[in-house]
């Protein structure tokens, strides 16, 4: 580089300034399209009185989705969302069938057959004050 | 033959390069003095600072003091906290959470009870009132609050309609503005240094904050700054150039081009370079439309919204939407500039006469672009342009009816219009506009060019190689593009408060600037006749010129003012003039009457 002519110091500089302004521009163009306007999803939802969920009796929640299980052990929720690739799971005679790559759960959630290699989560359910129960997702 | 030397005498033209040089350096100047004005504009943190909530003491003066917002404020924040404090508070609570007990306990204990006697009755001074007991005063803030308001445009609204409830409307706009301000940032989804106003209220949510618009400012000086920068360094190259030149191989632009043309078909005093800055403000409006599609949302409930989002919000966002709408202003009038040069140069003659047709073509759908794009912004400013505009469909004879349904998508302007103009807009006419350009580009090679006079009729009989024209053509692209992203700055696109179903008074509706003279003559009476049989006919008139009257001699093209069209060029000239009159007309003010 001992021989660089200006002509060709201007050259380089011009094109090395040129190429800045395209990988700037590049990232501002990102920046730009990682705005999210839209809100996140509420992470805890009311569920209506707990006397919607008599003993021994389980309902699907589908808008969430989940299940709420009120058996011998108490109140419990369960997300239905598959924990392979986020498809939601259906009910079938021996638990949970995800209809996208058959990932199998028993009816506790417990995984039986793979791809996925994780449980169904559990929620949290907590009853307030007023009679009225709260899922929570996290 | 010409030779290379030749060439490059051809292109350091000093005074060419000056010029460049001066402007360059005007602009960087600006961009420089640009940078030290203070911005006001957000910076990304988070939350407004409200004033801290104290414990909760039963009784409290200290509560019921002004509130002092700090200087990280918008003015519009720490105005709108004293008129919440003055007029708001006592109902709604320091901290927005209503007439609660906790908040009573707050007041002095002979103001306590007054709620059950009504001591804040007409003789307690001063704004004395009484609290309605069959009224709840609803929380402002905290879960559950202000439920049924979804944006702050519309809880200004109600708050400018409604409030205070024992004298609604004693609120000016802008003092509502400043207490929905600080009401949403009690609620905490106030966006910090973000001034609300009727063009982006929309855009702020009451339930969910939305995340606070960044400040993009320095990010575009820098780049500006770097792009006028390698502006001067190309300049510099263009001056290093002298008299010996290395062989240069040409790249894909070059070949995009003749490997050379007649110099008299450089002259930028001949073209104005008006079909190379429409090349330019095309791409522009390609790349800047393509971004504003991944926000807009083509429904009348979020088009409005969406918008708002794109202009305050969205990092770069409004500048890319500034950038797309002066282009489009642009286009049009370089559009017309390029007519016009064709006309004053008599350019369209003989076997030309179908490449001015395709020239026609487009500007009718740059036209129609225009006010397609201008529909979607579906806010208050086009609402009566859109109804005034297909209603003309309407007034035409026999295909009335079905035209005014074909363009609207129903029996009246509604989502299916919206959606409509959308696909117009972003696919049908712009698909229309870039088969139309390639074939006039087409044709203008096939032509033989920018017209001039043949090589045995011709003064100048030099040629420059595509170098120099490529050259020259990146020059003043760069001017214009700079001078395109300055303006963008400076002034930004208009907007207005998306429409709803409540109609706002709107003082004085007017089209778009390019339709102006179309308002003024249909304000002369028969709608069919003025708004659009007459500009049919104008267009048709346009289109038959060179096929009727007297054509420019080969000899004399390539310059302005040639004799053989006087008559066409008379013609343009009355024409041009009294469209600019009507426009004037138009935007006159029409009250005094």
């Amino acid at each position: 580089m001992k021989n660089l002519s200006r002509r060709d110091f201007l050259k380089l500089s011009t094109n090395s300034l040129l190429a800045l302004a395209g990988l700037l521009g590049l990232g501002n163009i990102l920046r730009f399209l990682s705005y999210q306007y839209d809100p996140v999803p509420p992470s805890e939802f009311e569920i209506g009185p707990a006397t919607d969920y008599p003993q021994n009796s389980h309902k699907v929640l589908a808008h969430i989705p989940a299940i709420v299980i009120h058996d011998q052990k108490g109140l419990r929720a369960m997300s239905l969302t598959c924990t392979h690739l986020g498809c939601t799971v259906e009910q079938r005679n021996f638990g949970f069938e995800c209809p996208c790559h058959s990932s199998r759960y028993d009816i506790n959630g417990k995984i039986l057959k793979g791809p996925a290699n994780t449980d169904l989560k559990k929620l949290r359910v907590v009853k307030s004050e007023d009679g009225q129960l709260h899922l929570f997702m996290t | 033959m010409f030779t290379t030397p030749k060439l490059t005498a051809k292109s350091t033209n000093p005074n060419f390069n000056r010029l460049a040089i001066a402007l360059f350096v005007t602009i960087f100047l600006l961009f420089a003095t640009l940078l030290n004005i203070p911005v006001a504009q957000a910076s990304p943190q988070t939350q407004t600072g409200t004033p801290t909530p104290q414990a909760t003491p039963t009784f409290d003066l200290q509560r019921l003091e002004k509130p002092v917002l700090d200087s990280t404020n918008t003015q519009q924040l720490k105005e709108g906290s004293l008129i919440y404090w003055g007029v708001c508070m006592a109902c709604h609570g320091d901290r927005g959470q209503g007439l609660t007990e906790e908040w009573k306990g707050a007041f002095g204990k002979e103001d306590q009870n007054c709620w059950n006697v009504g001591c804040h009755g007409y003789d307690h001074p001063p704004q004395g009132f009484f609290i309605p007991k069959d009224k709840a005063m609803p929380a402002v803030a905290g879960m559950g609050s202000l439920t049924r308001f979804q944006n702050a445009q519309e809880l200004h609204d109600f708050i400018l309609a409604n409030m205070p409830w024992w004298d609604p409307g004693k609120l000016t706009d802008e003092k509502t503005w400043q207490v929905t301000s600080y009401i949403l940032s009690l609620k905490k989804v106030m966006p910090s240094k973000f001034e609300l106003s009727a063009t982006n209220a929309s855009a702020i949510r009451t339930q969910d904050a939305v995340p606070p618009p960044a400040n993009d400012r320095p990010a575009i000086f820098v780049l500006l700054g770097i792009l006028t920068l390698a502006g001067v360094g190309m300049i510099a190259q263009e001056l290093q150039r002298g008299q010996i030149r290395l062989p240069e191989r040409p790249n894909f632009f070059h070949h995009l081009h003749p490997p050379t043309i007649p110099v008299l078909q450089a002259r930028f005093r001949y073209t104005l370079g008006a079909g190379g800055l429409a090349i330019l403000l095309c791409l522009v409006l390609l790349v800047t439309g393509i971004l504003e599609m991944f926000y807009y949302i083509p429904t009348p409930e979020h088009a409005g919204v969406s918008v708002e989002v794109i202009t305050s919000l969205v990092p770069f966002g409004g500048l890319i939407r500034n950038l797309h709408f002066w282009a489009a202003q642009a286009l049009m009038i370089v559009a017309s500039i390029h007519l016009l040069r064709i006309f004053l140069t008599g350019a369209y003659a003989r076997h030309r006469r179908l490449n001015y047709l395709i020239g026609l073509g487009m500007l009718v759908l740059i036209l129609l672009l225009d006010f397609t794009g201008y529909v979607l912004r579906w806010d208050e400013g086009i609402r009566w342009a859109l109804v005034v505009g297909t209603n003309l469909l309407k007034t035409i004879p026999w295909v009335g009816g079905s035209l005014y349904q074909l363009a609207i998508g129903g029996p009246e302007p509604s989502h299916s219009t919206l959606e409509r103009f959308y696909t117009w807009h972003i696919f049908v006419l712009t698909m229309g506009l870039i088969v139309l350009g390639g074939w006039h580009i087409f044709r203008v090679r096939r032509d033989g060019g920018v017209a001039v006079p043949p090589p045995h009729l011709r003064k100048d009989n030099n040629r420059i190689s595509r170098f120099d024209l490529v050259r020259r053509e990146m020059l003043i692209m760069g001017i214009a593009g700079l001078l395109l992203i300055l303006i963008a700055i400076l002034f930004p696109a208009p907007i207005e408060r998306p429409i709803t179903q409540a109609s706002v008074d709107l003082h004085n509706a007017r089209a778009p600037w390019f339709f102006l003279w179309v308002q003024q003559l249909l304000k002369l009476g028969n709608p069919f006749l003025w708004g659009v049989l007459t500009p049919v006919l104008l267009l048709v008139a346009l289109a038959a010129i060179p096929y009727i009257l007297p054509q420019t001699h080969e000899s004399e093209l390539g310059q302005w003012f040639p004799r053989g069209n006087r008559l066409a060029q008379i013609l343009l000239i009355v024409i041009a003039v009294t469209i600019i009159i009507l426009t004037i007309l138009a935007i006159l003010p029409t009250t005094q009457l």
